[in-house]
């Protein structure tokens, strides 16, 4: 049996891509299942998705703890959570990043496949869905499944869903991706990352299902809090500022759903790009375009 | 101490008077409308300085009650049968947010067929919600267990809710002798109500948070033992009260005369007194028979229960509800219970719908119960007044 587990953001598909390795397994004659694990969080926030791929019917109905195949959605999820966790060392991974495998550290060391999959998604079919991309990496990486297969799960799933036109965009994302995946050894320099989450004991719960204001437990470093989550750390986009061509009328600061610009006390701005999720709200509002998109996670200033 | 003759819906009225509630949001329902038109009189009146809150469903009734007893009143609400099954929903939040309610709910039996008299079936699946439940044998205790039933709840080691669960009409419109404690009486028994967190915009707490799976089974278990935890409080409360009123319910579980019994049965609600004169009467004729009076089946008593039986030779449990092809829910709670007894144990279901359960009836439950002792084949379920037979 092959366990396979995908690490990416809410939004990013990955929940599809498992569903469609699984559908591409079943292709080819296997048995396959594929399920997501929701947190609390919303679009953005780290999920998870697993399939497994057998020769008989599967029946055990756990999360995968120890993959034989790690898929990697989003290259920022390598800082906040430990991906690597459990991968076998005769494992392999699946990087969507623009660095060759021996940049990346994994924690573990496998064979690696990279792919710019965000450049690929956004150059196919115009938008940060990297999840067909990266489908079609992990059909050079993980030799059981055919890119063939794959493509014909993407046609199937997407094509019923979204139209053909769109399975047609998606599948070839999936087959640039797979000529332009770089295989070679990820590293294990580091140990992996540790989560800060507060996981009391049942009597170490402050009994009432209630958070004071200032809670430090439970909103702060509790599954789903702000301080594991770097909101701002799935953006594709920047907003980059112009001090110079501001005219301090408010209106990015006043229109930004995640609260992220700071109004100085000239009414200047400043960014909290932690939280900035790369919308682009500020840089459509700004009258005078001090305010300009700029692709990829920067912080300025 | 006043004496008055009144029904038990106007006792718990009295009660929650006299444990001076603040917050009153309710729907009426029969058989339960006497308690919430005396309770809307009296604040009407200015006896009572409470706020009363009509409400659309039994729905809102509960989430106002929930509002109230978070932003830190003592809350009081009463409901029966369809209006109970209403506020299921809502009945969930209370416990685990830990917020001490107390609810009278006047059983009735839930429909189709649709009726208007008691049976359990509203309240006994609530014992799932984690609210806490006693049943009331008649109307002095009515009073005296809403009183009793503030303490309880709002004792810093419990902070649960309870709900009191009286017989449609047997109690709810049959008038009795009821005693009224003093006011100043129950002021020094009862103290302010003091909440864990409080709603208050000065100082915002998150009420109801969402919790992953990481933090929600701790929680259950949390509330679990707190459940269990309750047991020695309700205890030492009624030990508590009846030593200011001479009253004692004995907490959890009471008997009548056990000491020697070779048989017993185990019956909760109105009742427990028709099988006391039966027990009178078996006695006068020489047999050794007796009386468990459950009260609390949240939280269940299941070691004082052991102790109860240990020297019996069988033991019947009545039950006015049913959980259909699965016996009756006490039965069910008690065999559970006494799994390693080695006991014979009979379930004896009776006055369902309201069917008037007689003297006649409970007797034939202890003529059963006596043929089973020593058989630990014997018939397990037993119906009691149905025709055609069981
Ligand atoms: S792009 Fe602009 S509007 Fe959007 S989150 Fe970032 S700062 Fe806020
Ligand atoms: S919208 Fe543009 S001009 Fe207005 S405050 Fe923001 S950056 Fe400055």
């Amino acid at each position: 049996m092959y366990e396979i587990r995908f690490h990416g953001r809410g939004g990013q598909g990955a929940v599809m891509a498992a569903q469609a390795l699984a559908e591409a397994a079943v292709l080819e004659g296997y048995f396959a299942q594929a399920f997501p694990y929701f947190g609390a969080e919303r679009r953005g926030a780290p999920v998870r998705a697993f399939a497994r791929i057998d020769k008989e019917k599967i029946r055990v109905k756990s999360q995968v703890y120890e993959p034989d195949i790690l898929v990697v959605l989003d290259e920022s999820l390598l800082e906040i959570d430990p991906v690597g966790e459990g991968l076998k060392p005769s494992g392999k991974a699946v990087i969507n990043t623009t660095k060759m495998p021996e940049e990346i550290d994994l924690g573990v060391e496998v064979e690696c496949g990279t792919v710019d999959a965000t450049g690929i998604a956004l150059e196919s079919i115009k938008a940060p869905i990297v999840n067909t991309a990266i489908l079609g990496a992990l059909a050079r990486v993980f030799d059981v499944i055919s890119l063939e297969s794959i493509l014909n799960a993407i046609m199937n799933r997407f094509g019923e869903k979204l139209g053909h036109q769109s399975g047609v965009m998606n599948a070839e994302a999936a087959r640039i991706a797979y000529l332009r995946t770089k295989i070679g050894r990820c590293s294990a320099r580091r140990q992996l990352a540790k989560t800060k989450v507060w996981l009391p004991a049942w009597y170490e719960i402050p009994p009432g299902n209630a958070l004071p204001q200032h809670a430090i437990e439970g909103v702060l470093i509790g599954p789903g809090s702000m301080v594991q989550n770097y909101t701002g750390t799935w953006r594709t986009q920047t907003p980059h500022y112009t001090k110079d061509k501001c005219i301090r009328c408010l209106r990015c600061w006043f229109s930004c759903p995640e609260g992220c610009i700071e109004r100085m006390e000239d009414d200047y701005e400043r960014w909290d790009y932690r939280y900035c999720k790369g919308c682009g709200i500020c840089a459509q509002v700004c009258p005078v375009n001090a305010i300009e998109m700029i692709r990829g996670v920067h912080e300025w200033q | 101490m006043a004496m008055k003759v009144i029904s038990a819906d106007h006792a718990v009225a009295y009660g929650a008077k006299l444990s001076r509630v603040e917050v009153v949001p309710a729907f009426p329902i029969t058989p339960q409308t006497l308690i919430v038109e005396l309770l809307a009189e009296l604040i009407n009146d200015g006896e009572l300085d409470a706020h009363f809150m009509p409400v659309e469903s039994e729905h809102s009734a509960m989430s106002a009650a929930i509002g109230a007893s978070a932003a830190g009143a003592r809350t009081f609400t009463a409901t029966s049968s369809q209006g109970l099954a209403l506020m299921h929903e809502m009945l969930y939040a209370v416990p685990q947010n830990r917020l001490p309610i107390v609810m009278a709910n006047v059983n009735r039996s839930l429909g189709a067929a649709s009726g208007i008299w008691v049976e359990y079936n509203d309240s006994m699946p609530e014992r799932e919600s984690g609210w806490l439940q006693v049943y009331i044998e008649d109307n002095q205790e009515a009073l005296d267990m809403i009183i009793q039933a503030y303490r309880i709840a709002e004792d810093r080691n419990v902070m649960l809710p309870i709900m009191v669960c009286l017989d449609g009409f047997v109690l709810s419109h049959t008038v009795e002798r009821v005693d009224l404690p003093d006011q100043n009486l129950v002021d020094s028994f009862l103290p302010k109500f003091r909440p864990l967190h409080v709603l208050d915009p000065d100082e915002p707490v998150t009420m109801n948070p969402i919790a992953p799976p990481e933090y929600a089974m701790e929680m259950r278990y949390q509330l679990d033992r707190a459940i269990e935890g309750a047991k020695s409080v309700i205890n030492a409360v009624d030990h508590e009260y009846s030593s200011l009123t001479s009253r004692s319910y004995g907490g959890l579980i009471d008997s009548y005369h056990l000491e020697d019994a070779e048989i017993a049965l185990l019956t909760l609600g109105t009742v427990t007194s028709t099988a006391r004169a039966v027990v009178d009467y078996l006695r006068a004729k020489g047999k050794k028979a007796g009386l468990i009076k459950l009260r609390f089946i949240r939280p269940f008593p299941a070691e004082e229960l052991k102790l109860f039986v240990r020297d019996l030779k069988a033991l019947g449990v009545f039950d006015r509800s049913l959980s259909f092809n699965g016996y009756g829910p006490v039965f069910t709670e008690v065999r559970n219970a006494l799994y390693q007894e080695g006991i014979p144990i009979t379930n004896h279901i009776a006055g369902l719908g309201g069917r008037d359960v007689s003297f006649k009836e409970a007797l034939e439950m202890f003529q059963v119960i006596e043929k089973n002792a020593g058989n630990e084949k014997g018939m397990v379920c037993y119906w009691h007044g149905l025709r055609g037979g069981s």
